[in-house]
């Protein structure tokens, strides 16, 4: 067995758990802002773990990038999304706040 | 991962709208790392763009959810 072939084996499985991991927060976790951190977390580290074990298998090819680049949209764009949800539960469970 | 979106979907359904928001975001970024690695494994490299369009269209769709969840309820 090669070294990248154990390398690409131990960053997906690690990303898969932590993805998973994050999935089980949002499942879990009680207030819809306990939530949000998972959401967040979903795409930060089990993303560029998925995303190594990419490019570690496709090097900077045309594949490698197209990962690199919808891993990076993906950590970009969402936060964005994260603190307009918050903001929407926020004025839906406090209506009362200006 | 593909199993994890099940348990998001019932959530999104079962719970209140915003937190069935929260869950349907959660699910798009599962898909997305989902369709990078099937694109890796079955090594067409046309597949990465289908990673891509779910990355950008679950965000869109996320914030149009936001938009009306925010106003309306």
């Amino acid at each position: 067995m090669h070294a990248s072939d154990l390398a690409v084996d131990v960053l997906l499985g690690l990303g898969v758990a932590a993805e998973l991991l994050c999935v089980a927060g949002v499942l879990v976790m009680r207030t819809t802002f306990d939530r949000l951190h998972y959401v967040g977390a979903a795409t930060s580290v089990p993303a560029f773990l998925i995303l190594a074990a990419a490019l570690v298998r496709e090097h900077l090819s045309a594949g490698g990038l197209q990962a690199l680049a919808a891993v990076g949209l993906l950590f970009l764009l969402n936060p964005a999304l994260l603190v307009a949800t918050a903001q929407a539960a926020r004025r839906i469970d406090e209506p009362d706040e200006p | 991962m593909l199993a994890s979106l099940a348990p998001l979907l019932v959530a999104a359904s079962l719970r209140r709208p915003i937190d069935g928001l929260v869950a349907l975001e959660t699910a798009g970024a599962v898909a997305t790392l989902t369709l990078v690695c099937l694109s890796v494994g079955l090594g067409q490299s046309i597949f990465f763009t289908v990673a891509i369009a779910a990355a950008v269209a679950s965000w869109i769709g996320g914030l149009v959810f936001v938009r009306f969840l925010g106003r309306w309820t």
